[in-house]
C-alpha cells in the first residue's frame, strides 16, 4: 500500500500551489478557486491520516473522515455568500480585479 | 492532479481554470477510494466536483468575466510569490515526511475504516461530532439567510433607481 508520506507531500503540494494562486491572481473569482484547492489540500491530508491511524481504533481514525465531511459542508456555504457578494460587487464595479477594491460597504 | 492544479492557477481563461479545478477534484475522489473513505468519494464526486463547480461556472458565466487582467500595481509581487511558495513547499514536505511510524496491516485498516462507508462515518458524525454537526446546520442557515438578503437588497436597488429615473427626465 502507498505510504501516508506521499499522500501528505501530495497534500502539501497541492496546499502550496492554491496558495500560490492565491497570491498571484486577481480576479476575485480565481482567488475562489485558488482557496478551493487549500481547502481540498487539507482535506485529503486528513483522509490519509485517518488511514494512518486506524490501528487507534475506529473511533480516532473515523473522527478524520467525519471532518472532512463537516470541511465539505463548510465549503459549500463559503462559496455560496462568496459568491454571493462577488455578484453584489460586480453590479457596482463592472470588474472583478481585487486590488482596487479598497471599499467594500455594502 | 498536480497538472490540473497548476493549470488552475496558470490558465487565463476563468473557465478553463475552473474545468481544470473538476479535473483536480475527480482525481482527489478517486484518491479517496485508495484511501478507504468511498463515502466521501462519493460525496466529492457529488458535492464538489457537481454542485459547487456548477455554481462556480454559473457565477463566471452570469458576469461574463474575461480573462485576468494580468500582474498591475504590484509586479514584483509575482516572481517573489513563486520564490515563496517554492521553499514552503519544500520546507512542508519535508516536514511532513520526516518520522511517520509505518502503516497498520491491511487487515486493520479494514477493520477499523470498514471501507469509509456511510454506516461508519455517520457513527462518528452523529457521536462525536454531534455539536459540529448542529453548529454547520446554523452555519448552512446562516449562509442561506446571508445571500437571500444579498439578492434582495440589490432588488431594492433596481427598484428605487427605476422609479427615480422617469423623474428626472421629467424635471430636466
Amino acid at each position: 500500500m502507498v505510504p501516508t508520506e506521499y499522500y501528505v507531500a501530495l497534500s502539501a503540494i497541492i496546499f502550496t500551489i492554491g496558495a500560490l494562486g492565491v497570491l498571484t491572481r486577481r480576479s476575485a473569482i480565481m482567488i475562489f478557486l485558488s482557496v478551493e484547492l487549500m481547502l481540498n489540500a487539507a482535506n485529503l491530508a486528513l483522509v490519509a491520516y485517518a488511514r494512518q491511524w486506524s490501528a487507534a481504533g475506529a473511533d480516532v481514525a473515523l473522527s478524520g473522515q467525519a471532518a472532512v465531511f463537516i470541511i465539505l459542508a463548510i465549503a459549500a456555504a463559503e462559496v455560496a455568500v462568496g459568491l454571493g457578494i462577488l455578484v453584489a460587487i460586480f453590479r457596482y464595479r463592472t470588474s472583478s480585479d481585487v486590488d482596487g477594491l479598497a471599499q467594500v460597504r455594502l | 492532479m498536480i497538472v490540473g492544479a497548476v493549470g488552475v492557477i496558470t490558465l487565463k481563461q476563468p473557465v478553463h481554470a475552473a474545468l481544470s479545478l473538476v479535473g483536480t477534484l475527480l482525481t482527489l475522489a478517486t484518491i479517496y477510494v485508495g484511501l478507504e473513505a468511498h463515502f466521501l468519494a462519493s460525496i466529492q464526486v457529488i458535492v464538489y466536483a457537481g454542485a459547487i463547480m456548477v455554481l462556480f461556472l454559473f457565477v463566471i458565466m452570469l458576469l461574463n468575466i474575461q480573462q485576468d487582467p494580468g500582474p498591475g500595481a504590484f509586479k514584483w509581487l509575482r516572481p517573489a510569490a513563486y520564490g515563496v511558495a517554492g521553499l514552503a513547499g519544500l520546507a512542508l514536505i519535508a516536514a511532513v515526511t520526516q518520522n511517520t511510524p509505518p502503516l497498520p496491516a491491511p487487515e486493520v485498516i479494514d477493520a477499523t475504516l470498514a471501507g469509509g462507508g456511510p454506516d461508519a462515518i455517520g457513527t462518528a458524525l452523529f457521536r462525536d461530532f454531534v455539536l459540529a454537526f448542529q453548529l454547520v446546520g446554523v452555519l448552512l442557515l446562516t449562509g442561506i439567510i446571508g445571500a437571500v438578503s444579498l439578492v434582495q437588497r440589490k432588488a431594492v436597488s433596481v427598484q428605487e433607481s427605476e422609479t427615480e429615473r422617469p423623474l428626472e427626465a421629467v424635471s430636466s
